[in-house]
Parts: C-alpha cells; structure tokens; sequence
C-alpha cells in the first residue's frame, strides 16, 4: 500500500495490523514461541538469542559525545540511565571489517519507561551509519555490517529527548549469528535448497542476513499443488510484537517466474492468495522489505482456500500497472483508473486495452455524468470531467480529497471528501448543494461509494458500508475485512470486494453474509462493477480490478445470480420531436430541461443546435454515433 | 398611333401580364419538389437550422438517409427545420410545394450552424443556402 498517502491513510486507519502497538514481549519471546510451537518443530536451538554477555559495564557519565564515549567490547552489556533530559550516552568499541554487529536494546521490554532511540557512527566520529527507533516494542536495534576495522560509537537517546532518573536501559553488544530458527533449513537461499512444507502445514524460521549473504536473506519453501487448488500464503512476524515489514512472494515450478508478491496485506504482515492452474512444485519465499538488516522470526501458512461460486476467475485485460476504479460504458465497454501512469484505460469486449485519457493524477474511482463524460475522483483535489472522446479537464475543484464518485438516476454526483470525511453533493452539471458528515460512523471512510437500488448513496467506512437516506446514515453491513469498491444487483445484494483478504464477498440487501467467498480467484479485488450489453442495459457479469497483478478479470458468470443494478443517471423521457420543436421554436420543454439538453452539448448557456446534435447522439438516434453513457 | 390599334395594344398588353401572373390556384400551377444547397466554408459541419419563406410549403425531407430532419411550419410561407448528420456542400433537404414554377420567390437562410462536436459556429460567413429547382 505505497500506491497513495490516501490509501495508506485508510488502510493504517482501518486494519488494526498497520496501527501497530508495541508487544508486551521482547523479540526472544517471539523466537522462543517458535521454538515451543506445536508446528515449529524447532531441530536445534536458536543462536539467534543473544549470546551471553561477558561482562556488565555501567555507564561513565559524561559520555554525550565521541570523545567521552564509554567503551564495550563484543559480549559485553552495557547499562546505563537516560538521565536528565537532553542526556545522551555514547559508547563505542573496535570492529574489525566484515564483523556483523549486533546492539541491541533492553529498556521498555524490562520494566522501564524508556523509549529509546538508537545511533550507529563511524570512526569518524560524525557520519551516521544506522538509526532505529523500535524493533522490539518501543526497544530498538540495529544490526549492521561494518566495512572497515575501526572504532564504532552507538549512541542512545530517550525519544523526544526525554530524560529522568528511572530511564535505564541495557545495550547488548555482539554479533550477528543466523544459525536455524524453526522448521527452516539454512542454507535455503534458493529454489534447490527449499524447505518443504504441505498445504495445511506451516513453516516457521528467521530472517537473518548471513556473513556470507551480504544482500540480505531470503528463505525459500517448496510446497506441491494440485490444479483447481487457491492456495494462500501467509506470514506472521509483526504479528509477532515486532516493528519488521516481512514480504512473500510466489513462484512457478522453474523457480524464477514470479506469480504472486505480497507486502502489508495483513498489516506489515504479508499475505497473497492464487489459483493454481497446473499440478506441480511451487515456491514460497519470506524476506525483509525494510531492509534494515535486524533479524527476525517468522511464521509461514500455506492454506488451501474453498473456491466459491464466482470461482474460478478470467482474466479479461492484464499488463495494466495498477488497476483501481472500474465502470462500464453503455456499449460494454471497461474504464479502469490506473494509477502507473495517472491515465484511464479503456477495456474492449475482446480485452483490447487503450489509453483512454491521460494526466489525471492519482485516479480513483469512475463514474459516468448524465452527459456520458467520465468522472474521475482524484485525490489531488478534483472531479475531472473526460469527454467521450477522451480530453479531461477539471471539473468539481472545491472538495480537498475526493476519492470516489457516482452518479444517481436523477443526474447528481456525489462524492465521498477524505479531506473532512464527508460525502458531497452535486447537481448534474457540478454545482455544490450539500455536505454530509461522515465521521460519525467512524472507520477511516468515507470511501468507495455506490448508488444503491432506492437511489440513496452507500459507501464504505473502512469495514463497513453505510447508507445517506433523508440525510440520516444508517449502518448496512459490517464485514471482517476492509471493502473497496462494491456493486449491487437488481435483488439489491451487495458484491464487496476484500483485497486484504483476497476475495469478494456477497451480503444480501439486509447486509446478511451470502457468501464469505463469493470469489477467492482474485488476488486483490478492489472495484467490483457489472457488465453491460451492447445496448447498454446491466447484465449478470461481474468485473473487477486487481491492483497487485495489474489485471481486470471476470469472476464466473455462472455463480452470478441477477443483472447488475443500472448504475448512473436515467435520462429524462424526452421525445426527440418535442427536443427538436422546442429549438426551432415551438416550445415544450422546461428550463430544466433546456438546461440539460445544453450541459449535454456544448454547454454555452442556451440550448441550440449543437446540444440537439449531442442529445441525438446519447439516445443513439443518430447514426454511426454513440455514447459511452 | 390610331385608336383602334392603341386599343389592340393595349389589350395584347394586359393579356401578357395575366399569362405571366403567379397564382397559386390558377391551373396552371404544378406541384413538385425543390431542393435545398447548402454552401459551406467548412468540412466538419454537424448540425444547421435553417429557414425558408417565400411561398407555400407542403413538406420537406432530408435528401439522405444518414441525416435527421425536423421541421416547424410557421405561418403559411415560412418554415424552419433543423438538420442534423455529417453535412457537405450540396443537397441537404428536398422541398415538396405545390408550384415548382414558384421557385424563384423562395429564400432560405442558415439560422444556426454547429460542427460535429456540437460546438456552436460563431460566424455564418461563407453559408448559403440556395432553392434550385
């Protein structure tokens, strides 16, 4: 979830796995529930568990800067008071080239009230080398591989520059070891040296740069799938009490084509979902994003997922970059935001993808206007408009963040403002008329939203979805997983799709569970949207989007019940002989409906000949000319 | 001159002028089509409205199937239409009136002119519309 600030806004705010905490046990906890666990099956003791110190040194004040700083040496334990505040104890010790240190903190961990902060410089005495905050609760660490024998300093802070005679700490100074954690067998760097571990089973080691593995370590797992089967990979290691950002990745049986990535689905935590399609031997591999050189623990899950009746999926449309909101226009027709590229793409019936509009930063979510132009919320502060032939502008400027849009059958747009949680309404040519308070449904919302079956707006707060009726919100539904982009049918059941679980889940018009997996084939669903005919009427298709692959696929048509709800506007019943004497004299129409007729065409403040021509052309009465409406 | 042959003069005269009169319910009359032309400065044009007066109208079409025509009748010598599809110099609407022998008292005139993105034409110069026979 790097992909917007916004985004990450509402994830961090939504999914309790990004709002981390720090544990109430220390890392050799986590290492030591490895050990224990029934699944780990530990073969030989951890190393990784610092070694014992050698001996104990206590702080010599002054030590704030490198010429005073305190000496250590590999195995010793430093203990020392953060005391007053400002205090800043230093300490160095001699490394030899090579050597892989360890220092690691224990103060939060062991009773004391400091958050402590921790600095790595080199011989110099002034060039920063390393810095950690947290890895261990509010205790930090650093490991780092030094370049060059010399004299290292480790300077500790109490974060915020706090102080007082109760913040004592201990710094563990050693070495880097990585001898086998869990089920792990090291070396396993790569596909010929993978652990097995069954479907069913889960697999448990330690990310842990090697001496001999400078770039980092990645652990490999071979698991055997069968065809028709979903599998999901899940690791476990912020959830674990530590501040690590664990990713994993899937690969084919050749070993080097990757099927699946994953990072932060689960928090730090990572998780993907795939659909097998041939029987043979796949690959799992755990590694650290952050790349921060800490070792940690971890646990791997492989699963096998039931497949639900959307399963399986078929992918219409991929090499996209990252694929976000979704709507169809009147021919069938796919318009999905991308956000690799700031541009909307156009998905034909034969999965023929065309740039469709570009410079429209951060898209979001799509909707067709009463006119047949294309909004887009971008969350850089605008609506844009985009005609049908392609030309986007700016079009609603007054909302701070607007991340998703729709259009109801009386024309009006509303959209969902993250700048002040609010949803907001417009009339069909753009004009503000109302603002609605969101935050008193709490989530991080609103977000997606969606025209339901009475007209009234439904978005989505984070893990639930919410109904605006007669200006009163009133909870829908509420899911285990965050919901992005939903889509009713004419029953007014509820298509949500999860992509922090991997799948799209069916709620009936009561907000009732239908399906907990309607459809696990996708890896990430994020906008979910009905198809429609040539002529433009909804049908019993169901789209989405998959940001992480870069793909829009269909679920099964089979395991669609009903025809999606018309979404968008309804246009008004407009004879076309009655639209053509009004212009030429005779009368008939109203103000709003010469108002409509203009904004369709050429919206110059007066209905003319040019506005007959675009209104000839939207209810396709003009021949060789259509809309996308 | 003699009188008798002012008197012949004057009575070949006035025959003259009565078989040159144009009345409508005369006999003489024959009903049939005229057609519009339009003169255009440019190729993109998408939709006109357009007036023609001058004499009766029975009725109009457009001369092709891929253009929309509609058409208000004013008053008993004037109507406006609107045409709307991809528009070129040359025929665009036949005019069906009771006297094609009448052709010469009608005018038409482009009253709106918009290119085929529904933008409205600033200026009419170069237009014409003509009724030919």
């Amino acid at each position: 979830m790097r992909t917007s600030i916004l985004i990450l806004l509402a994830v961090v705010v939504a999914t309790p796995g990004l709002a981390q905490t720090p544990s109430v046990r220390s890392w050799r906890d986590a290492v030591r529930q490895l050990r224990t666990a029934p699944t780990a099956r530990l073969t030989r003791r951890s190393a990784q568990v610092a070694t014992i110190a050698t001996s104990i040194v206590a702080e010599s004040e002054p030590n704030n800067t490198v010429p005073t700083a305190d000496s250590v040496g590999l195995g010793d334990r430093a203990t020392g008071v953060v005391n007053p505040a400002g205090d800043v104890d230093t300490w160095f010790l001699d490394l030899t080239a090579g050597q892989f240190l360890s220092v690691d903190v224990d103060a939060a961990q062991v009773g004391s009230p400091l958050d402590a902060t921790l600095e790595l410089i080199a011989p110099d005495g002034t060039t920063s080398l390393a810095f950690n905050d947290d890895f261990d609760g509010f205790d930090s660490r650093i490991s780092y591989r030094v370049p060059q024998s010399g004299r290292y300093y480790v300077v500790i802070r109490a974060f915020g520059a706090s102080g007082g005679p109760g913040l004592t700490y201990a710094i563990n100074f050693d070495k880097v070891t990585c001898p086998v954690v869990g089920t792990e067998q090291e070396p396993n760097d790569n596909p010929g040296t993978a652990a097995p571990v069954a479907i069913g089973d889960s697999g448990s080691g330690e990310i842990c740069p090697q001496d001999d593995n400078p770039a980092g370590d990645v652990d490999y797992w071979a698991f055997t799938a069968r065809a028709g089967t979903t599998v999901e990979l899940d690791v476990d290691a912020a959830a674990l009490g530590l501040f690590v950002d664990p990713v994993i990745a899937l690969y084919a049986s050749d070993g080097t084509t990757q099927l699946a990535f994953n990072d932060d689905e689960d928090g730090a935590d990572s998780r993907l979902q795939y659909s097998i399609i041939t029987t043979g031997t796949y690959y799992a591999t755990v590694a650290d994003a952050a790349g921060s050189g800490n070792p940690f623990p971890y646990m791997l899950h492989v699963r096998s997922i039931t497949p639900g009746p959307g399963d399986p999926i078929t992918v219409r449309a991929q090499g996209l970059g990252r694929p976000w909101g979704l709507a169809v226009g009147n021919t069938g027709d796919l318009f999905v935001s991308d956000l690799t590229g700031n541009r909307v793409v156009r998905v034909s019936g034969q999965g023929v993808v065309t740039t469709f509009a570009t410079g429209i930063p951060t898209p979001q979510g799509l909707a067709f206007d009463a006119f047949g132009n294309l909004l887009v919320a971008s969350t850089h502060g605008a609506v844009y408009r985009v005609t049908p032939q392609g030309q986007a502008t700016r079009f609603i400027t007054d909302a701070g963040i607007p991340i998703w849009v729709a259009v109801a059958p009386d024309g009006r747009i509303w959209l969902t403002d993250l700048s002040d949680r609010s949803l907001r309404r417009y009339s069909s040519t753009g004009e503000f008329e109302a603002r609605f308070d969101a935050i008193s449904v709490g989530g991080s919302g609103p977000g997606p939203l969606a025209i339901g079956p009475s007209g009234d707006p439904y978005f989505s707060q984070g893990t639930e979805i919410w109904k605006l009726a007669n200006g009163e919100l009133r909870r829908v539904l509420r899911s285990a997983f965050i919901i992005w982009a939903f889509a009713f049918d004419v029953a007014g059941n509820i298509y949500a799709p999860a992509p922090a679980a991997g799948r799209i889940q069916l709620f009936d018009a009561t907000g009732a569970i239908v399906a907990d997996t309607f459809a696990i084939g996708p890896d990430a669903p994020q906008a979910v949207a009905f198809g429609r005919d040539a002529t433009g009427a909804t049908v019993a298709r169901l789209f989405s989007t998959d940001p992480r692959v870069g793909r829009v696929f269909e679920v099964n048509p089979a395991g669609v019940a009903h025809p999606g709800q018309p979404v968008g506007y309804v246009a008004p019943p407009i004879p076309l002989d009655v639209a053509a004497a009004s212009l030429l004299g005779g009368g008939g129409l109203s103000a709003a409906d010469l108002q409509y007729l203009d904004a369709l065409g050429n919206n110059n403040g007066r209905y003319d000949v040019g506005d007959l021509q675009a209104y000839l052309r939207t209810v396709g009465a003009l021949a060789g000319a259509r809309s996308n409406r | 001159m003699s009188r008798s042959r002012w008197i012949f003069a004057m009575v070949a005269a006035l025959s003259v002028g009565a078989a040159c009169s144009d009345n409508p319910t005369s006999g003489s009359a024959r009903a049939g089509t005229l057609t519009l032309r339009l003169t255009t400065p440019h190729a993109d044009d998408g939709a006109m409205t357009f007036e023609v007066r001058g004499a009766p109208i029975d009725g109009a079409t457009a001369v092709d199937a891929s253009l929309r025509l509609f058409t208000r009748r004013v008053d008993g010598s004037t109507m406006v239409g609107a045409v709307v599809g991809n528009l070129a110099n040359g025929a665009v609407v036949t005019l069906h009136v009771p006297d094609v022998g009448a052709a010469a008292r009608y005018t038409a005139t482009v009253l709106e002119m918009a290119d085929r993105q529904d933008a409205l034409r600033a200026s009419l110069a170069g237009y014409a519309l003509a009724v030919d026979p």
